[in-house]
């Protein structure tokens, strides 16, 4: 299939960029590159234009190679964040598709500009990634290719375990061990709530002591980066850029991860709007403006099996600027118990569009459903959650619980932490003995153990001495502590 | 609008991650190859049919949270009401439930052709290439064949059509020289050749003489030479066949459960991919034994049990029977195999039963005895006792060995799914090393 005319797609472009404005939308400079199917896909699997190689992104690869070949999942677009903001549209896909992309494209440049998860980003990652691939590529000849893809196995496994960068200033373990010396830092200029900083308390010389040794000197969640520090292995140079990359990465894709559904909510939200508002100026013909509709009732569609963020997220705003137009919130009308005069509660407070734009601002998926999610979206979209039963030859998949306040329980536990168990580091030098100690922070649900015991595999490979996870397993109606140990000999579990 | 040029190389490389990746799939399946020769889909084929094994692309492990209940699940949307089914979910190999709702990524298929994975076993095996056609051929004596025709020979082997042929082609050169030199008829000449018995130079004096010629004969005279004669010469004739057959022989009694039957049925399998890439022709014939054996069918075989007592010499009759009558070994090379549970009530008879197969000249009797914590291993200890068997430890298995080549005997214990491979691996070996 031919591409779009070029020509008509700077027409749509600049017009997009005029209806963003108007409706408010902020956003860095755009970029497009339109790439063919191959690269697409390329970008999907690699996670970035150019990265290095591993088997995992090759299978990635081969699994959206088979899905497009079958027809499934046509991949649309791919933006990242960085200034200018780059997005990359597949070729082959007809106008009118190419213009409700570029309309959701301007809303997620709009996102990362103004979302505060986003704001410590890295914003070059793609020519670092390039970098990193010539550089890994040169490991490979010089080191041989096992032993690199051994080092990038282990250091993906733990790289969704760091400390998110949302604070402008990362404290370093020098100035936690001060911290809690409670060597007290000058305050910056008297300021005038002073006498609510706690107070300086005495610490014994043997806490001295004892910090002084302790490491780290707090728990930590940044399980590769302490690895990467202190491993009794002792890295050589090479092998720290190699995870050092990995561990830049994944902090560059922790705000995806964390805004997912707002993300694509809210960049749905807005190519909806401004195709409409296309279709009314007479930009898209009446034809174009079906064949848009057609595809984007196929973006929002249900799914069976997993939550569609661009349903379920574009959903929440929508209902989030209806309440706040309506004045649909605060106690008056949580108090009111006539079902009618609820029903048609409208306090024409018309806050909707500020409030949407505050909110893309402020939160990210863990709050925003925590906070947002409700009955009348659950009820709309028919949520649920599902189980699957063995049936001995198959599992069969049963719809489990439709229950709004149940099914947004769950929802919203599998957001907390990016979705990923809290693990911290405890002792590095445990038992005095250069064994790693690691704690689950057991929030509900214990770990899978088959994941657990290889991912283990690959901790001990990275630290080179014994290393232990303690978790709890459920018993007897209530939990108990149990004990996994990595060791030369393999992964053991205690009772 | 600002359309960029790429300003990265274009160059693929997903596809040869993806090759990588392809190869350590095989890696992996190569480990887990005692675990996927026990799966039932790679067992219960349809005949003919390409056979496909599905094998999951390999997991990127990471810490992840396991399930409250059931084995799996996750998030969804649509029209539904609580308890309905939305889908299934194919089983994986191995163990292991899927994890969270991490979307997809670890349930890449692929596949890997039946045939690919046996010559996968047989490297593993250590007997590489046995497909690029080791054939094993036997070689049966005919008796004699003709083979070609010699001027000399005795005289039983004389061949007289071909003698008078030879006499008949030498008879029209004469004829035809006699024309030449005196000018006469065709008549005249043979006449006077035949009057004179076949001597040229007698018939040439006298049609030069110009002697009448008497009346010629109804019959041409034909006069044999020596130089005429032709005899035969032999030849020992053979036959090249490459046959073998498996008789299975399986006690179906009660005692012997479904999964017993299984794990039965997954060495049958087995077997026979392994002798397909040995022999051009391989047969297998069922014999379903309690205290009667009958030949059966295969779904019969492995699918229907029977009640009542077990006398395993029943079936090894049957099958001496089956040697005899269909597949005699100077043909076939035969490999007659027997799973129990170790039960037989009339041990002696079988040992007994099993001496006279043996003297038939089989490949080699295997016998497996399925374990578990009750069975009794009659059979095992009579065989052990009465036949002269080595007893070998190997890789957790303890297997019994024939000690000399008039006894090739094989008897393995298999208690799990987990002793298969190693089971395979014994019997292959010691099968190679005969051939070998």
């Amino acid at each position: 299939m031919k591409g779009p005319d070029p020509e008509r797609l700077k027409e749509a472009d600049k017009l997009i960029q005029e209806i963003a404005r108007d409706f408010g939308l902020d956003f860095m400079p755009q970029e497009f590159d339109i790439v063919p199917a191959q690269k697409m896909l390329e970008i999907t699997a690699y996670r970035l234009p150019v990265n290095f190689s591993h088997w995992s992104f090759g299978r990635d690869y081969e699994m959206e190679r088979t899905k497009y070949d079958h027809g499934f999942a046509v991949p649309y677009e791919v933006v990242f964040n960085s200034d200018p903001c780059r997005a990359y549209i597949m070729e082959t896909n007809p106008f009118p598709i190419q213009v409700m992309v570029m309309a959701h494209v301007y809303a997620h440049n709009d996102f990362m500009k103004n979302n505060r998860y986003f704001q410590y980003s890295r914003r070059d990652m793609i020519t670092s990634a390039s970098e990193a691939a010539s550089r890994f590529r040169r490991y490979e000849e010089d080191y041989g290719l096992d032993d690199v893809e051994k080092l990038i196995d282990a250091g993906m496994a733990l790289q969704w375990h760091l400390e998110p960068l949302d604070k402008s200033y990362q404290e370093t373990e020098e100035e936690a061990r001060e911290r809690l010396y409670g060597w007290k830092k000058e305050p910056a200029g008297g300021g005038e709530f002073d006498d609510l900083l706690p107070e300086n308390r005495q610490i014994t010389r043997e806490e001295k002591m004892e910090l002084r040794k302790k490491t780290p000197p707090e728990p930590t969640v940044d399980i590769l980066g302490y690895i990467i520090e202190h491993s009794p292995k002792r890295f050589r140079e090479w092998e720290r850029d190699v995870l050092g990359v990995i561990k830049q990465q994944a902090q560059y894709f922790i705000p995806y991860r964390r805004t997912k559904i707002m993300n694509e909510g809210w960049a749905t939200f807005w190519h909806e709007k401004i195709m409409q508002r296309l279709f009314n100026e007479k930009f898209l013909n009446p034809e174009e403006h079906g064949f848009y509709n057609l595809y984007n009732s196929r973006v929002k569609s249900h799914n069976p099996r997993m939550i569609n963020p661009y349903q379920l997220g574009s959903a929440i705003f929508k209902n989030i600027e209806d309440r706040w137009n309506k004045g649909r919130f605060g106690p008056e009308y949580e108090g009111c118990e006539v079902a009618w005069q609820k029903e048609k509660w409208d306090a024409g407070l018309m806050k909707g569009r500020e409030k949407i734009f505050q909110v893309r601002r402020t939160y990210m998926d863990w709050f925003f459903l925590d906070e947002f999610l409700n009955k009348e979206i659950i009820d709309e979209l028919n949520l649920y959650v599902y189980r699957e039963e063995d049936k001995g030859l198959y599992y069969e998949e049963i719809v489990d619980e439709v229950d709004w306040e149940k099914v947004k329980k769950a929802l919203v536990r599998s957001l907390m932490h990016w979705g990923v168990p809290r693990i911290l580091v405890v002792d590095g030098n445990y038992q005095n003995n250069m064994q790693l100690y690691l704690v689950h922070v057991f929030e509900g649900l214990p770990l899978h153990d088959e994941y657990c015991r290889k991912t283990m595999e690959y901790v001990y490979y990275l630290w080179g001495r014994p290393v232990y996870l303690e978790t709890r397993e459920f018993h007897d109606g209530g939990t108990r502590k149990v004990l996994y140990i990595a060791d030369e000999n393999g992964v053991s579990f205690h009772r | 609008m600002a359309v960029v040029r790429p300003d990265y190389d274009y160059a693929p490389r997903g596809r040869k991650d993806a090759a990588r990746h392809r190869e350590k799939v095989k890696e992996a399946i190569r480990k887990n190859l005692p675990d996927i020769i026990g799966e039932e889909a790679i067992i219960t084929r349809k005949e003919k049919q390409i056979v496909k094994v599905p094998i999951r692309g390999l997991k990127s492990y990471h810490f992840i949270h396991g399930k409250t209940k059931g084995v799996g699940g996750g998030f969804g949307s649509g029209e539904s009401k609580k308890g309905k089914v939305i889908g299934q979910r194919p089983k994986e190999q191995g163990k292991g439930g899927k994890p969270g709702n991490e979307p997809g990524v670890d349930y890449l298929e692929s596949e890997i052709e039946l045939e690919e994975l046996v010559q996968m076993m047989l490297d593993d095996l250590g007997l590489p290439n046995l497909k690029q056609k080791e054939v094993r051929e036997t070689v049966i004596p005919k008796g004699w064949t003709f083979n070609s025709i010699e001027k000399t020979g005795i005289k039983p082997r004389l061949d007289k059509k071909r003698s008078i042929i030879e006499a008949i082609k030498r008879r029209e050169i004469l004829i035809g020289r006699l024309m030449n030199e005196t000018g006469r008829s065709r008549e005249e000449c043979e006449a006077v050749l035949d009057a004179e018995g076949g001597n040229l130079n007698r018939a040439l004096e006298l049609l030069r003489g110009g002697e009448p010629v008497k009346e010629k004969s109804d019959f041409p005279f034909i006069t044999l030479d020596s130089s005429d004669l032709r005899f035969r010469t032999v030849k020992e004739d053979v036959e090249y066949r490459s046959n073998a057959v498996v008789i299975a022989m399986m006690d179906v009694s009660g005692s012997m459960d479904s999964m017993k039957k299984y794990l039965a049925r997954s060495f049958y399998f087995w077997l026979l991919s392994f002798l397909k890439t040995i022999y051009k022709h391989v047969e297998i014939r069922f014999i379903a034994h309690t205290t009667e054996a009958k030949l059966v069918d295969e779904h019969h075989f492995f699918h229907k049990g029977e009640s009542g007592g077990t006398f395993c010499y029943s079936a090894y009759d049957l099958a001496i029977e089956l040697i005899d009558t269909e597949y005699p070994t100077e043909r076939w090379n035969v490999y007659p195999f027997h799973f129990s549970d170790g039960e037989d009530w009339e041990a002696e008879r079988t040992v007994a039963s099993l001496k006279k197969m043996m003297e038939r000249g089989i490949a080699c009797f295997g016998y497996g005895e399925i374990q578990t914590d009750y069975s009794s291993s009659v059979l095992m200890h009579a065989f052990r006792d009465n036949l002269p068997l080595l007893s070998i430890g190997k890789d957790d298995l303890v297997y019994l060995e024939g000690r000399w080549a008039d006894s090739p005997f094989l008897g393995v214990v298999i208690r799990r799914k987990e002793d298969l491979y190693p089971a395979l691996r014994v019997f292959l070996h010691s099968d190679k090393n005969k051939a070998g």
